[in-house]
């Protein structure tokens, strides 16, 4: 078992790794980008602010992991400190609704955010709400993704891959010794962790997006892998739900829960999993790079470990392509040409690499900027960044982050992650279920054409 | 000098011919009623055009699409179910409460010591809001942290220990227990009003002649709280068939879609699906249904209090 001293040993750059990805992002590399910016907001000298205008803007972004909670809200605040005529108004509120549930109804209330952390960003791009990233930020970053030819979002970080936390105490008192290579090798440890008397992974399906994390696992492996257009088949009716590659990915989703999933999962939140770990009522936990210093903080002397679960050929498929998300300016903010500048100095300095460097340790993230950006990485981090940067692993979307012709309906991923959990504890039938996700997605297909 | 006691609408009808409003008085009304036509009048209008579009809520790309949103609600399983469970909760919450809420009031109104007590325990909860109930419930429903499978489990029960919320069986019962908690202590106050007012001469008359409690309870003291059981059936029941704030807090609708209500599919289309038009349509449907059931209990229940 390796020390948590020793794995902080394994300081690496992230500068790294994001190299390596531009391959993936395709983007030329200009250093210095960010420096050149006309305004930096963390170097306005103090007399230079008692000159300018007081503004205010307001910011929303998702807050259901707490990590990225708190990093975005002390970057608001060191923001602020050294920008004194700038106020920002942070809507942000830990709420029990899903993040575009809380956007629309902020909407709705006439509170969109002036600054928004865009996840749909086709949808809000098409009703108006959000305008193009200006050019002068764009320069920013390594070929954002676009969208209908534009580019929408300031991305936060790159996608990175989801998987496998585990107890390193829980694998070796099961008599694991060695990572599965095989997705029936890692069925073969959950037998072997459940016979030593853990529960062998926690889920917090209480959280709806959380339900995504192990849907994708499986979409990605049986369906997006090898066929990354699958979601415009969809809408063109040429593929179903009920095929066999999507039926066998739903049903090995249910028998893992079934057999394998804390008792309680649908009472368990997000915020609830690390302590499952730490406390030892769980023994594994599948989610994202974010979960590394929530669980490092809930207890420091927890050892863990990170892999990406094989599918059955011991292929490894991964979310990691780039999608169109981050920080958007609403139309109504760009109105304002003082409002927008201030916006524009904010995302400026978020991507500083002092600031951008504290918000990616944060939450364990890889930079989507031009600029080298370094932190100490962790052991986990270690593993991520070496699946990121293998050709031979494949990267992949989960089902909602597709855009252009593979969007699907922005209602349909929420409905289909609640129909997953009734088919779980219903024990219902899968392929049924995949019928009634065929009628659905139609439905909201035509729906939207109207 | 006492009011007249108007006995009938024909009679209120006749009073009002014979005795006019003055003309100033309107302008007492006039605020009130254009408050409500901005705010309740002119919004519950406008959603009739939307429920008849498809517009998503968030852009102003407005489109009418005729009756397909309420094609749609006939043939969708997911509102059959929401209406489903709306109205099974909506029947229990009403008997439950109400059954309850008479035993309260009893309680409190034969009690002699810490009467003042007992009434404010009972009617406290009352005073918290849904949200704030709601979370406290969830907290003490929680499978893994709660209080509740901590007892069952602490008295040797653990074998029966559920998640409460996230097991469809008992998922709809819990909302349903906690809303009757919360809601109860309300209507025992009206019913606490009401046996009040009942003579106690009746039941004295009644205690010498030989009745039983049992019998005093029902050709006295129920009969005589009609007009209590009336009120507090319609409230309860509008009440319950608004139930939002406890399926939101608790359950989300979950676990899948089981304990979906009309009022949560509303805001669950309306703003997590971006279909604001089929929200509206649904709106449209609740509201017919609300006022069939609220016209037709009225009616039998002032039926019942003329015949008692």
């Amino acid at each position: 078992m390796i020390s948590r001293k020793k794995w902080m040993r394994f300081s690496a750059l992230i500068l790294g790794a994001s190299l390596v990805l531009s391959a993936c992002g395709g983007g030329s590399s200009n250093a210095n980008n960010a420096a050149n910016a006309p305004t930096s907001g963390g170097n306005t000298a103090p007399s230079q602010q008692e000159d300018k205008q007081p503004v205010s803007f307001t910011i929303g972004y998702a807050t259901g992991d707490p990590a990225t909670k708190k990093a975005i809200a002390d970057t608001i605040q060191r923001f602020t400190e050294k920008n004194s005529h700038i106020t920002i108004k942070d809507y942000s509120e830990t709420s029990s609704a899903s993040y575009l549930d809380w956007l629309k109804t902020k909407d709705a209330v006439g509170e969109f955010p002036d600054l928004v952390e865009m996840r749909d960003t086709e949808v809000f791009a098409d009703a108006g709400k959000i305008v193009e990233l200006p050019s002068d930020l764009i320069e920013l970053f390594n070929d954002p993704p676009k969208v209908e030819g534009k580019v929408w979002n300031a991305p936060m970080q790159v996608n990175s891959p989801q998987g496998i936390i585990y107890s390193k105490k829980a694998y070796e008192a099961a008599g694991v010794t060695e990572l599965p290579t095989t997705y029936d090798e890692f069925l073969e440890i959950q037998e072997k962790l459940k016979a030593s008397g853990i529960s062998p992974l926690v889920v917090g399906g209480k959280d709806i997006f959380h339900m995504g994390f192990w849907v994708n696992k499986f979409l990605v492996d049986q369906v997006y892998a090898d066929d990354p257009d699958w979601n415009s088949k969809r809408t063109a009716q040429e593929v179903s739900f009920t095929d066999a590659n999507v039926v066998q990915a739903m049903t090995d989703y249910k028998e893992l829960f079934q057999n394998y999933v804390d008792k309680g999962w649908l009472s368990t939140g997000d915020n609830q999993t690390a302590s499952f770990l730490v406390t030892e009522k769980a023994a594994q936990l599948f989610s994202g790079t974010w979960m590394f210093t929530q669980i490092a903080e809930a207890d420091p002397n927890f050892e863990f470990g990170f892999y990406a679960i094989p599918d059955r050929e011991g292929k490894l498929n991964v979310i990691g392509l780039p999608s169109p998300a981050g920080w958007s300016i609403s139309t109504e903010a760009s109105k304002d040409a003082g409002k927008q500048e201030a916006i524009k100095e904010f995302i400026r300095f978020f991507f500083e690499p002092e600031n951008y460097s504290l918000y990616l340790a944060s939450i364990n993230a890889i930079p989507s900027t031009k600029e080298a950006v370094t932190y100490e990485s962790s052991e986990q981090m270690q593993v991520v960044l070496e699946l990121m940067a293998d050709p031979n692993v494949n990267k992949s979307l989960a089902i909602n982050n597709w855009w252009g012709e593979n969007q699907i309906p922005p209602q349909f991923r929420n409905w289909y992650y609640k129909l997953l959990q009734e088919l779980v504890v219903t024990d219902g039938d899968v392929l049924d279920y995949m019928k009634q996700a065929d009628t659905e997605y139609d439905n909201q297909v035509k729906v939207n054409a109207m | 000098m006492s009011a007249p006691v108007v006995q009938s609408a024909k009679a209120y009808t006749s009073l009002r011919k014979k005795k006019k409003w003055p003309t100033y008085a309107l302008f007492f009304i006039l605020p009130a009623f254009i408050l409500y036509t901005l705010f309740v009048i002119v919004p519950t209008l406008g959603s009739v055009y939307y429920s008849f579009t498809s517009w998503d809520g968030i852009s102003s790309d407005v489109r009418f699409i005729g009756l397909a949103n309420f094609v749609e609600i006939w043939n969708s399983p997911r509102v059959r179910n929401a209406l489903q469970n709306t109205l099974v909760l909506t029947i229990s919450l009403v008997i439950l409460e109400n059954i309850l809420a008479i035993l309260l009031a009893m309680l409190v109104d034969k009690v002699r010591w810490f009467s003042k007590l007992f009434r404010s325990l009972f009617y406290f909860p009352t005073l918290l809001s849904g949200i704030v109930m709601g979370f406290v419930w969830a907290m003490m429903l929680n499978y893994n942290f709660g209080v509740v499978n901590g007892i069952l489990s602490k008295m040797g029960l653990e074998a029966i220990t559920v998640d409460w919320l996230g097991d469809p069986r008992y998922a709809l019962l819990s909302i349903l227990l906690s809303t009757v908690w919360k809601g109860a202590g309300y209507y025992m106050i009206i019913y606490l009003a009401g046996l009040q007012g009942i003579p106690q001469e009746l039941n004295e008359a009644a205690s010498i002649d030989g009745a039983s409690s049992l019998q005093q309870f029902r050709h006295i003291t129920f009969p005589l709280l009609a007009g209590s059981v009336t009120v507090c059936m319609v409230l309860s029941m509008i009440s319950a068939l608004k139930i939002f704030d406890q399926i939101a807090v608790m359950t989300d609708g979950g676990p899948g879609f089981e304990t979906e209500t009309l009022t949560y599919l509303i805001y669950k289309v309306g703003f997590g699906e971006l279909r604001q038009g089929f929200g509206t349509a649904l709106a449209m449907v609740l509201f017919f249904i609300i006022l069939i059931i609220t016209v037709f209990q009225v009616k039998v229940l002032q039926k019942r209090e003329v015949e008692m």
